[in-house]
Order: structure tokens, then sequence, then C-alpha cells
């Protein structure tokens, strides 16, 4: 049934196609994007949280910081 | 090098403010799912009042849970962490409690309308539309605010957690009003634009991403941020987090079509929602692993640390639901656990294991804080781990164990090919004490909420609240004209509105695909020209159906499955829904499937069913709805939702509110009242249960005997 109704419209074909593409592009693009990041840029922006400005970091009053 | 050092204040009220609201919205959500609860074993909870059924009291628990205690643990870690990030107040203070109050007031309003019947009867889109347009409004005072914060932030990086908000911020938008798009028939009264297949993909595409991206992005951007600070050290893979983002926003928005599974959706678009599923599980344990990693060197913190404990715990909670959730979206898999308790005892290993136990996390870390001192009891905490923890197992465990004997007993078939248990009532009478079990569960986890609470007020009150935080940063540098073309990166980091952008464009193309042809498909739905619309006290008795909250219990969705043929008749077909709008599928079935029920039993069987459910059905677990024989049919409303139909597309001829259908509903009327005094029951024809029993009588009769046709004609 579906087939049917799926087949019956005009270009559907291409819907899959599409989709594949954008997939496919995406997740090359992403994955180039990610692996060519320099390590220096990951590492400061893993440490960002850890620096939150405060003057006088609440921290100095929890026993983790201690 | 920028030596402008400014001095603000980070603002800690807005963060208390969501930090207590969290607490005492989670307390009460979690009693009403432990009402709800106990409504499953013991049906006389309610203590005869309508107004807390099960079926009214189910939507109540799942928003009080997902947008009040969740939503508001939300709020309070983003406003924290979203300001230290960006090295910057919030943007603005009134916005900041326009979007606190307008949040607890719309919660209050749906606290008042749910148990008060006023329901779409989506899942977890139920308020009605006055509501829905006040929840956009405070969600748009939010997402102005953060982005906003972003705007003038002195950090000149956005750190992945940003991206993680931003993505909320932008899909739940989307989400929201798509899936909103109603007609209204009076004030707390509309109907779903989109009918049957249609309203069933929009509804489950917003469903499954309201897990996604409420539930799911927002507290993943909290993990972010607040489990390195907890650990003090940096996440273990920056790189993969930035992986975990594209991936987890681009794959999820495709995986909705896995709630309807079997059903009377299109095979293409169920397939689509299992594959993407499927593919779901990496990106989801890239994030755990993450997360679990960044503790390298540092488990032994998470010994002493109730902190880290509840993080640990929680993270692995996400791991274990990200695993289930894609295996549950195979469909074989599904076969057996959909509308079984198989998919309650897996929301709620995310939903207390992940989100509870990150929000209680949160809380430990924030309070302490917020108020200069230490947590008042480490003890306490570590209890209020090990009892939640219980409470978790306690819970899921036997729901699990209820959801397979479910599915199992379902399908049993006895060597003479007949079904082994053909009376849905001996399956479900069967798993009750499983549901005694889970109310043990429940019962443990929030007695950890309520250590939690005592806790958190002792710390309070042994320190000093200071209501900003001062802090300094340089300012940021206004970025000088590049020479040539700035690279992607620096666009995407450098300028939150084309990073939003990208996002949206992520989330917008599997909706898009899947959703297109679906509206192509309109015309082409494969109709059943003996399928009509509902007679006007019908459509009153579905309102009725729908303000009780049948579809908590009993589906309207046969699968193409023996077992279920043979129990409930034909299967389901998309042409039998397209004037249901909205659809009343059900995900849920705690009852039996009632697609076909119209005819099966005599009205009197349905008269005495509803007076008192054990009359009929010895060891039901339903309530009584002894007020349906008493209260009077609200037949002023009939022209306002007639009409409304008619808007949305259901094909009543031109003023036929306004005469021939008082007439009409007259006539049916009379001939329910005739056909119960048959039965020796004397009523009067303007009473509720005349029409829930003329919408019951209808349902699945209009192609039963007739020849029909199951494809595009």
């Amino acid at each position: 049934m579906e087939e049917k109704v799926i087949c019956g419209l005009d270009g559907v074909g291409i819907y899959g196609i599409i989709s594949i593409c954008i997939f496919v592009a995406f997740f090359a693009g992403m994955l180039l994007w990610a692996f060519t990041k320099k390590p220096n840029y990951l590492d400061k922006m893993g440490r960002l949280p850890l620096d939150s400005g405060e003057k006088d970091p609440a921290d100095h009053h929890h026993p983790d910081a201690l | 090098m920028n030596t402008n050092i400014e001095t603000f204040k980070y603002d800690n009220r807005i963060v208390r403010a969501f930090a207590i609201a969290t607490v005492v919205w989670g307390i009460v959500g979690m009693l009403v799912g432990l009402l709800a609860a106990a409504e499953l074993f013991f049906p006389g909870a309610n203590l005869n009042f309508q107004f807390i059924t099960f079926g009214r009291i189910r939507p109540l628990h799942t928003n009080a849970v997902i947008f009040a205690f969740v939503g508001n643990g939300m709020f309070m870690g983003i406003y924290y962490s979203l300001q230290r990030l960006c090295k910057a107040r919030m943007f603005s203070d009134f916005l900041s409690w326009f979007n606190f109050w307008g949040w607890q007031l719309i919660i209050v309003g749906a606290a008042v309308t749910l148990p008060l019947g006023f329901t779409t009867s989506k899942e977890y889109a139920e308020l009605e539309w006055p509501i829905k347009v006040a929840l956009a409004i405070v969600w748009l005072a939010f997402a102005v605010n953060l982005f906003g914060t972003i705007v003038k932030r002195r950090e000149k990086h956005m750190y992945v957690a940003i991206w993680f908000y931003i993505a909320t911020a932008v899909t739940v938008t989307v989400l929201h009003v798509t899936n909103s798009m109603t007609m209204p028939a009076g004030w707390f009264k509309s109907y779903s634009m989109y009918a049957g297949v249609q309203d069933a993909l929009v509804q489950w595409w917003y469903g499954h991403n309201a897990v996604a991206f409420f539930l799911t992005t927002p507290y993943l951007g909290l993990m972010y941020y607040f489990l390195p600070k907890a650990a003090n050290r940096p996440v273990y893979s920056y790189r993969l987090s930035i992986i975990h983002f594209w991936a987890l926003v681009f794959l999820y928005i495709w995986a909705g079509p896995h709630h309807l599974l079997y059903s009377a959706l299109p095979d293409w678009a169920q397939s689509l929602g299992m594959v993407f599923s499927l593919m779901l599980i990496a990106p989801s344990w890239g994030g755990m692993l993450n997360g679990l990693l960044t503790l390298r060197g540092a488990w032994d913190k998470v010994r002493q640390d109730p902190v880290l404990k509840f993080m640990v715990a929680a993270v692995t909670a996400y791991g274990m639901a990200t695993l289930e959730g894609p295996l549950l979206a195979v469909k074989t898999v599904n076969s057996l656990s959909h509308y079984t308790d198989w998919t309650i005892a897996h929301v709620h290993t995310g939903a207390l294991g992940w989100n509870g136990f990150l929000t209680f996390s949160m809380l430990y870390y924030l309070i302490p804080r917020l108020y200069k001192t230490q947590l008042w009891s480490t003890k306490l905490a570590n209890y209020h781990f090990w009892i939640a923890m219980l409470g978790m197992i306690f819970y899921v465990v036997p729901i699990y164990v209820a959801g397979i004997t479910e599915g199992l007993m379902w399908k049993q078939f006895n060597p003479d090919g007949f079904l082994q248990y053909p009376n849905f009532l001996e399956t479900i009478v069967h798993v009750v004490p499983m549901f005694e079990l889970r109310a043990i569960g429940g019962t443990l986890y929030i007695a950890g909420v309520f250590l939690m609470a005592y806790n958190l007020y002792r710390t309070a009150q042994a320190g000093q609240f200071e209501p900003d935080t001062e802090a300094q940063a340089a300012a940021l540098e206004k970025t000088a004209p590049v020479r040539g073309r700035p690279s992607f990166h620096r666009l995407l980091e450098g300028k939150p509105l084309f990073f939003t952008v990208l996002a949206v464009v992520a989330i917008l193309v599997g909706g898009l695909v899947e959703v297109i042809p679906m509206y192509l498909i309109k015309s082409n739905v494969p109709t059943i020209a003996s399928v009509k619309p509902y007679s006007p006290l019908e459509v009153l008795g579905r309102d009725l159906y729908i303000r009780e909250g049948c579809l908590g219990c009993h589906s309207q969705m046969i699968r193409p499955f023996r077992s279920e043929t043979e129990r409930y008749g034909d299967y389901s077909k998309a042409g039998e829904y397209v004037y249901d709008h909205p659809f009343l599928w059900g995900s849920e079935r705690k009852g039996p499937d009632l697609a076909r029920v119209g005819g099966k039993y005599p009205d009197a069987w349905h008269f005495n069913h509803m007076d008192d459910p054990r009359s009929t059905s010895p060891g039901s677990i339903m309530p009584q709805y002894s007020w349906l024989l008493t209260q009077r049919l609200d037949r002023d409303a009939l022209p306002a939702r007639l009409a409304a139909l008619r808007r949305v597309g259901v094909p009543y001829p031109a003023d036929y509110e306004n005469g021939p259908a008082q007439k009409d509903l007259d006539t049916q009327a009379a001939k329910i009242v005739a056909n119960l005094k048959q039965g020796s029951i004397n009523t009067a024809p303007d009473r509720e249960i005349v029409a829930l029993i003329a919408y019951l009588q209808r349902l699945g009769t209009d192609i039963k005997g007739a020849p029909v046709a199951t494809a595009a004609q």
C-alpha cells in the first residue's frame, strides 16, 4: 500500500537521494571540521568552564576545593 | 592585548528561585505520580473523585515532572552556567524574572486545568491553547535572554554547553509551534489542525523530540558544564563533545516515528524512524563516555562527593536509556514492547536516573555555593543517593517484568491456535503485584527527595546567601575587520546567529524529510468510502473520552499481528482516521484496545461498566465513572465544536450546527435511552453517559462488514 502511495507522488524518488546526500555531506563535513581543530584550541576550550571569572571563587568554601 | 578589565555581577537570585521551584515542583510531580501508581492497583484511590482519576492525573504527572521539575532544573542550571561561561550577567533581569514567574504560572495553570479535564489529549502537549500561547511567550522571553547574554558575552568562544542551550531554545520553539496548531472551539477546547495519521506523525515527532530537546540536550549542556566543574578537570575530549553535539541534534529529530511502529503510519516513515534511532546509539554513547572519562584519575573523589556520585549515576543512566531506546525502536522488539509497561520502565530509567540524578547533583553543587557554605550533611546526601538508587531499581525492575509479561501474554497462543489469554483482564490482573512493588520504589525515591530538601534547607540556614557574585573579565575586543574571508570556524563561533541558523538547518532536515511527504500524501491517503464524520452526539462523547483521558489506558490502533486481530478484530487502516481531530491512538494498554469496540457490547453493558467496572469485569483496575451517569451533557458547546471541526476539514454541511445538528443529537440520544430501557436502565437523554455510549458504539463500525479498499483508488 505505502509503496503505491509514495510511488504515486511525482518525483518522490529524488527524496531518498537528497536525504542520503545531505546525510553523508553533513557527517563528512562535521568530522572533517572536528578533526582539523588544533590541539591547543581544544585544550583551551575544554578548560573554559573552570574559569568563572569570579573574584572570590565560591569553591574556597567547598570541601572539594580544599 | 586587551587590558580593559571590567567588573560585573552574576545574578544568583534567579538561580536560587529556580532551585526552590525545582525542589517544590519535583515533590509535587512525584507525589502525583505516586497517586497515579496507587490507582493502578487500588482503583478506588481517587475516592470516586473525578478530578484525580488516573486518566486525568497521568498527564498532570508527566507535565509536572517534565516541565515543572526538569524544566525548572534546566533553567536553574542554565542561568547559573550561562552567566559564567559568557562572563556576563544575564541580558535582562526583567526577562529572567518574567521567565521565572511566567513558567510558574503556566505550571499552576496546568495543575488546575488538567484535573478539570481541559486537555488536547496529545501526550506532553496536553495543555489547552491559551496556556500554550502563554508557554510560547515565556519561552520566547527565555530565548531572547539567552541570545542577549550570548551577544553581550566577554568570552570570545562559545563553550559546547552553550551550543546545547541554543539547540534547546530553537528546537523547542519549532516543535511547540508545529504541534500546537489547533482550532479553538471555546476558551479551553480546541481540535488539532491535523487528523489521524498526520496528527500522529506530528505528535510523535514532537513527543520524541520533547524527550530529545527538553530532557536531553539542555541536560547534556549542563553535564558538560557541571561535571568538569565538580571534578575540577576539563572534559575528557572537547573534540568528542563537538561530534556529540552535531551528530545528536542532526539524528535525534528523525527518530519520532519509532513511537508508531506497526501502526497505520506508512512503512517507509516507520523504517526511517527505526534506522535513525539505531544510529543515535553512537552520539549518545560518545557523550556518556565523554562524561565518564572526564573523571579519569578522579574516581577517588566519586567515593566521597555526593555531587559526583549523582553525576556518575546520571550519566550511566543516560547511557543505559539511550542504548535501550534504540533497541526498543527495532520493529521486532517494539512488537513486543509497545503498549506495555516496558516503555514506562524505559522512560523512568531516563527520568529518575538521568534527569533526576543530574538535577540532584546540580542542587547539591549549587546551594552550598550560593550560600557560601558547605553542605550541611554529606552523610545525609549519601543516604539520599542510595535511597534514590534503590528506589529507582525497585521502580524499574518490577515494571520491566510487568511489561515483558504483558507483551508475552497478549501474544500467547495455545496449541489449538487460540489465544491463551483471550480475556485482556487476565493479563493485567497478573501484573498488578508488580504495580504494587513499583509504588514502593517510587515511595523510596520520593523519600530521598525529602531528605535532600531538608539537607538543602539546613545548608541554606547555615550559610549566607550571596545575591550577586562579583566577577572580573576583559571586555571582548571588537573584532577588527578581517582581511579576506573569515574562516568557517571563526564565523561559527563568533556569530551566534550563524551558529543558530546552522543548528536549525540540522534539526529541520529530518523533520521536513519526514513530515513533507506525509502532507503530500494527504490527498492520497487511502480513503474508505464508508468512513463518515462523527454524529453530533458522538462528537460530544468523543470530547468526554478526551476529557477523562481514556487514551491513557486504551489504545485505538490495532496492529497487524494475528494476536491483535484475533483479540480485537481487523487491523487498523489509515483511512479510518481521516476525521479524527486529534488522533486517539494512545500509547499504553492498561485496558483493551477500543478501535473496534462499537457493537461488541449492548448499551446497557457500557452503562453498568462505567457505573462500576467491576460489576461487568471482575478484577478490573478501571476507576468508577459514576459522575457520567448524573452530569448533564454540555450541548450548548456543540455549535462551536462542529464549526471548529468543519474549519479543520471535517465535511459537515454548511450551517449544520445551527439546527439539524441538535435534532440529530436528540434522535440518537433517544435511541440509546430506549436501548438502555430494554436493559432495565432508566436514564435521561441529556446525561453525559449517553454521549459516551454513542461514541464507543460508533468505534470501528464504519468498516465492519463492508469490503475495505486498502490502497489508493
